[in-house]
């Protein structure tokens, strides 16, 4: 009888032990608030108008004004280089991983999936980030810009907040689209021969 | 002249008279050392994922490195123990052997994974180096934990020195799992090379090899505690505060999921009830199922990167591994269930096997 009553608790203890641990337990977690970091920039150019040969400065002051980031990103594009070569130097750098370099031609993570979706650079860009950020703290990302070319030269510049929880995770919210077809904001310069 | 003789003859019959006693002493920081490389090792995956800053005097590769320090000693010590023995020499040359193996291969890593660094930079969870370190570690524990059983044997240990069985079995649980996750997880995509296992594989070995390691170490240790009632329970209850201490509360996002996760000591505990009553061949089959059934719970939260890949696919922040795990559960307990449960069922056979040449029955 005693037996009897141990193997029935046992097996009414084990039988709540799965109900918690596979029903009750992941509807509870997953009914929880997801953390929505989101990100802002002002991006100012030093100069709008420069001859060949002179450089121009644009610099970057980001920030999370949302929950906590696990990955805050920058990106600035150049669609008019097929190389950044010596056209771009960074002058001003404070995020906590090294920034990335992108190439023409390199796989890249498209429509903020975070590298799930992917698709070509077709221009090079330069991504900060930091891992992780979190809320209200600022990022500098300043750089030097010195055309080769004469006409309208463009940089796209943009900022992603992983996890990418909502349209509020990633800025700006519209506007023109890049390669990756996410949305930027467009920086012009134009530069006299 | 005199005085050198005479203390090198009174060392000599120090050693001599001792020398079980120091081959055991070795043992043990051999095992204690693996654990900490282990409990440091999974504490640096932590951080790596979190991407907090990393320097080489960081906590958990300052666990690391001593504990392969131990180690050392514990090999020495064992080697100094066994040279000396008058009785069961022939019994405790094998897990020196294995030791001496592992210790080999566990201090030959470094170099070998200086000279990667140099010349690929950051290298993922599997690299040649790493595994190198892994196997190491691994035999370094079973060399200690053959060595510890053997003593306890030899000398009709207590019910209260068989607890030092859970010393010698937790690294070898570990590193095991060490080196399941290495063929696993996707963690070892570098600049360099691609080494992240294909996503299928990747799946089988997750599915298959878990559930035995988990089944093997408990029924096991049982088996080499001549049946000690509780011991299970405490060495899976051990499992899981190392766990959950190294890979859960660092990361702030899933703090909350301690009480989940803590569940798990219900069939540990479940099992020793059930062999304490009843030792038939059911009630080991059913033991032996139900510890591998639990492999997805006890292993959260990585072993979800491995199934996210093939089931999900999704990108997985640090805040979001809880989301992610408790999105699949269901579906990879439909899918590896049945596998899981065989396979706990051959663990604990095969720990009936194991345990026999292990302490020579």
């Amino acid at each position: 009888m005693n037996k009897f009553l141990i193997y029935l608790s046992c097996f009414t203890i084990l039988s709540l032990y799965f109900i918690l641990t596979i029903f009750v337990f992941p509807s509870e977690f997953l009914l929880t608030e997801q953390l929505v970091p989101q990100p802002v920039f002002e991006a100012v150019l030093s100069e709008t108008n420069i001859d060949v040969g002179d450089s121009f400065r644009l610099s970057i002051v980001s920030e999370n004004i949302g929950d906590y980031a696990d990955i805050h990103i920058v990106s600035i594009a150049f669609p008019d280089l097929i190389e950044i070569d010596d056209v771009v130097k960074i002058a001003t750098y404070d995020f906590t991983l090294s920034p990335s370099y992108i190439s023409v031609g390199e796989k890249i993570g498209s429509n903020y999936s975070g590298g799930v979706e992917t698709t070509f650079a077709e221009y090079p860009s330069i991504e900060a980030m930091s891992r992780p950020l979190k809320s209200d703290v600022e990022t500098y990302f300043d750089v030097v810009v010195t055309p080769k070319k004469s006409g309208i030269f463009d940089v796209y510049v943009k900022s992603i907040g992983i996890p990418h929880s909502s349209d509020l995770s990633h800025y700006p919210h519209s506007g023109t689209l890049d390669h990756q077809n996410e949305h930027v904001l467009v920086y012009s310069v134009t530069v006299n021969p | 002249m005199l005085i050198s003789t005479m203390t090198t003859k009174s060392s000599q019959i120090f050693l001599k008279s001792n020398s079980e006693i120091i081959f055991l002493f070795g043992s043990i920081l051999t095992s204690l050392g693996i654990l900490l490389v282990t409990v440091g090792g999974s504490w640096d995956i932590t951080n790596h994922l979190l991407s907090k800053p990393e320097t080489f005097f960081s906590p958990p590769h300052a666990l690391m490195y001593s504990g392969v320090a131990i180690s050392l000693v514990g090999v020495v010590l064992t080697f100094v123990g066994w040279k000396n023995l008058q009785k069961f020499k022939h019994n405790y040359f094998l897990p020196l052997k294995i030791k001496l193996i592992g210790i080999g291969l566990l201090t030959g890593a470094g170099p070998l994974d200086f000279v990667w660094h140099s010349y690929f930079g950051l290298d993922g969870l599997l690299s040649p180096p790493h595994f190198t370190l892994i196997i190491g570690m691994f035999l370094c524990s079973v060399g200690g934990m053959i060595g510890i059983s053997r003593y306890l044997k030899f000398n009709d240990s207590t019910s209260i020195v068989k607890y030092l069985l859970i010393l010698a079995v937790i690294p070898v649980w570990l590193s095991a799992s060490g080196i399941i996750s290495s063929l696993s997880l996707p963690f070892s995509s570098t600049d360099f090379f691609e080494f992240n296992p294909e996503p299928t594989i990747a799946f089988i070995i997750a599915s298959l090899a878990y559930p035995f390691l988990i089944s093997l170490s408990l029924t096991l240790i049982f088996r080499l505690s001549n049946h000690q009632f509780g011991i299970m329970s405490v060495l899976g209850g051990l499992f899981l505060l190392i766990y959950s201490s190294t890979a859960i509360i660092p990361n702030f996002a899933m703090f909350d999921t301690i009480q989940f996760y803590s569940l798990n000591l219900i069939p540990f505990v479940i099992a020793d009830i059930f062999l304490k009553m009843n030792r038939s061949k059911l009630s080991r089959f059913f033991v032996g199922g139900l510890l591998g059934s639990i492999f997805y719970l006890v292993y959260y939260p990585y072993v979800m990167y491995t199934f996210n890949e093939i089931l999900l696919g999704k990108l997985v922040s640090p805040s979001l591994i809880y989301f992610v795990y408790f999105e699949l559960i269901q579906t990879v307990l439909v899918y590896t269930i049945i596998p899981a449960i065989i396979m706990g069922i051959l663990g604990m056979v095969l720990s009936v096997n194991l345990s026999k040449k292990i302490l020579m029955t």
